[in-house]
């Protein structure tokens, strides 16, 4: 009790105290929010029956698509022969485990019944593209569990406490192709789901249309690597835990650029495709986003701001070689993503459709998040945000000294730089 | 690079498998659903707008009935526009479609089709995920953001629940009185021809604006107003079957009957 309190003393003032402690208040907060949601019910938040989902959705999907570095780095790595950046997908794939597990915490939350969460595995309608998702992110998240075990294999204290077990755990990487191959499978399919979940409701034209599934599909690669590349770095820049290879990150971060301008060939198409004609729903759904209520997070949020400046921040060579300039490039990739699906949610929910008979008229509904999703929310942001900097910290997490064959810890002098 | 060989073999290998199984239970299912479609009833409500008069007794009954908050509307009666200075209207219950969005999207298949056509939900499997309110085109569903407590308002005046009251944190629909129909067909009685097999909304109707029946027998109310009059169904270019039909304004003759405000 005593060496406690005295590591306390001393660590509190240090900036990694103050950070615990940070985001210490942030998860509190969200514990007495999300309790106070599952003692009084839904009827705290803002959502009503015309926009059932929405800032906890968003965390959803935002989380999934920014773990999708996971599968995509895992199936370069191991699938395409790309081994010198085992250590960054390594990083993905711990980043990965965080991200699904922050859906779950926002999914439990944002379900009428919790206590029936069992029931989604349990009863299936196999038509139901939530259904087709919920059994993806279960089996993905075992996947992803055992392609982190030799992560949690580094962990000292559990080396020293039970070193055969850490034996196991650390032979589990044998199998990373195969567990590649699953999470490629796995990862595409309720990657582009998760899109198509909006893509098949045929009530709000907005969201009726195939392209739903591709355009979550690249959001998430491109926003799943962005921030594993952002993550590694600001780490490394933090802590001297954190140990990188800069030459990979540039190479991964030119890689993200040009995936970016497939990206923003997407968007561009499924943009223009919708201004050609007027439909009635989707045009008016359309009309927020350009210039409606939604319009600076469109314009400025997905599209300048989320995706042309960092494409060419990421494609120019100077700039992309600046440290400084990359991790803005890559922040906004990521800020782009959360928007883009923020915009996606909310914009179908807002235009409704009358049902009345004649001309379809639209009416408007309005959403802001209130006090106590916007608490929980934060605080599950923060338990993401916490389980990094400890893996940081305590397991290896950013460390690309660590090759994928030998697995051998690579010995350098201070001052020197890195060679793989 | 043995391995790797071997690995996207094994890809290519698992993929196949996992689409053709995939495909093969699609398959069976589809066939399973179109068999079991049909049931020797198939249950229609016919809404006649010229005799509507807004009077919403229909909601009230439904109300007690069903014993739903005053909070939410299974049956909601919405002003249609006025036709000649006349202000007409639309009452708007579950449209129990044919092909429904709910039921199609519902991860747990807590709502479901039963034979007779009645889109049915089960409120003890949903575990409320909304996803259904976001696919209906027709704002049937509410979601129940608290628990119902305390007096119906409109027990006794407009029957007693024959329903129990649904938990906090699922939504919830018209069900075109199941609860009637089952027991009056057990009882011998003709749904939409005995009120007391019939949903609560046409039994309460004043004016004789609601009917209900069965499209499977040619002879009854529903088939033959559908074979006389025109009608039409709500966003009826989404293809999603509704089982509620509506007679527009100005084709059936008023009928004149006087009515007490409820």
């Amino acid at each position: 009790m005593k060496t406690i309190i005295k590591t306390i003393r001393e660590n509190a003032l240090t900036p990694w105290g103050l950070w615990l402690g940070f985001l210490g208040l942030l998860l509190l907060g969200a514990l007495l929010g999300g309790l106070t949601v599952f003692w009084k019910g839904l009827s705290i938040t803002n959502l009503t029956d015309r926009v059932p989902w929405g800032l906890w959705i968003t965390l959803d999907l935002s989380a999934i698509a920014l773990s999708a570095g996971a599968f995509s780095l895992c199936a370069g790595v191991y699938l395409f022969g790309l081994k010198r950046y085992a250590p960054i997908a390594r990083t993905a794939t711990f980043v990965g485990l965080i991200g699904y597990t922050m859906a779950m915490l926002a999914l439990v939350l944002d379900i009428g019944r919790p206590d029936r969460f069992w029931k989604a595995l349990v009863y299936w309608n196999t038509h139901s593209l939530l259904w087709e998702v919920t059994m993806c992110i279960m089996l993905y998240l075992t996947v992803l569990v055992l392609e982190t075990m030799p992560i949690f294999a580094t962990f000292e204290w559990l080396k020293k406490r039970f070193p055969k077990l850490t034996e196991k755990m650390e032979h589990v990487h044998h199998y990373a192709p195969f567990l590649a191959i699953l999470g490629l499978g796995l990862s595409s399919l309720h990657q582009s789901s998760l899109g198509a979940v909006y893509g098949v409701i045929k009530a709000r034209p907005i969201w009726y249309k195939p392209e739903m599934a591709v355009l979550f599909m690249f959001s998430a690669i491109v926003g799943g690597i962005a921030l594993t590349l952002l993550a590694s770095m600001l780490s490394a820049r933090l802590t001297p835990k954190a140990k990188i290879n800069d030459g990979l990150i540039e190479r991964v971060a030119q890689f993200l650029g040009y995936l970016m301008i497939g990206y923003l060939y997407f968007r561009f198409w499924d943009w223009l495709a919708q201004t050609y004609t007027y439909e009635p729903g989707r045009t008016e759904a359309f009309e927020l986003l350009t210039k409606g209520t939604l319009s600076f997070n469109f314009w400025f949020g997905e599209m300048i701001i989320g995706a042309l400046l960092p494409t060419f921040i990421l494609l120019y060579r100077p700039a992309r070689l600046s440290p400084f300039w990359r991790m803005l490039g890559l922040a906004m990739v990521v800020g782009g993503v959360v928007a883009f699906r923020f915009d996606t949610n909310i914009v179908g929910l807002l235009a409704v459709i009358s049902y009345l008979p004649g001309e379809a008229l639209v009416s408007y509904a309005s959403y802001t998040p209130s006090l106590v999703e916007w608490v929980t929310g934060l605080g599950i942001i923060a338990y993401g945000l916490l389980a990094f900097s400890l893996g940081v910290k305590y397991l290896r997490v950013v460390d690309h000294r660590i090759t994928s064959e030998a697995r051998e810890t690579v010995t350098v002098k201070s001052g020197e730089a890195v060679q793989i | 690079m043995d391995n790797q060989t071997v690995s996207r073999r094994d890809f290519i290998k698992l993929t196949a498998v996992g689409v053709a199984v995939a495909a093969g239970t699609r398959a069976i299912q589809q066939v399973e659903a179109s068999e079991g479609a049909k049931g020797e009833h198939q249950w229609a409500m016919v809404i006649d707008q010229s005799n509507c008069i807004g009077c919403e007794h229909c909601t009230f009954a439904c109300r007690a009935r069903n014993d739903v908050s005053p909070d939410i509307e299974w049956n909601k009666v919405l002003e249609a526009g006025e036709v000649g200075g006349k202000m007409t209207y639309l009452p708007r219950p579950c449209m129990h479609c044919e092909h429904a969005p709910c039921v199609e999207v519902c991860p747990v298949g807590a709502s479901y089709y039963r034979d007779d056509g009645i889109v049915m939900m089960d409120y003890d499997k949903c575990i409320g995920c909304r996803y259904c309110q976001i696919a209906c085109p027709y704002e049937a569903r509410t979601f129940n953001w608290e628990k119902f407590e305390g007096d119906n308002p409109a027990v006794p005046e407009w029957g007693m629940p024959e329903v129990e009251r649904r938990p906090r944190g699922v939504p919830e629909k018209c069900s075109f009185c199941y609860q009637r129909i089952d027991r009056g067909l057990s009882l011998g009685l003709t749904p939409g021809v005995d009120d007391a097999a019939t949903p609560a909304c046409c039994a309460a109707c004043p004016t004789g604006a609601r009917v209900f029946g069965d499209l499977n027998d040619p002879n009854s109310q529903v088939s033959q107003l559908l074979k006389k009059y025109p009608s039409y169904r709500l966003r009826e270019h989404l293809g999603t079957g509704c089982r509620v039909y509506y007679i527009p304004v100005g084709v059936v003759p008023v009928r004149d009957v006087t009515t007490t405000e409820g």
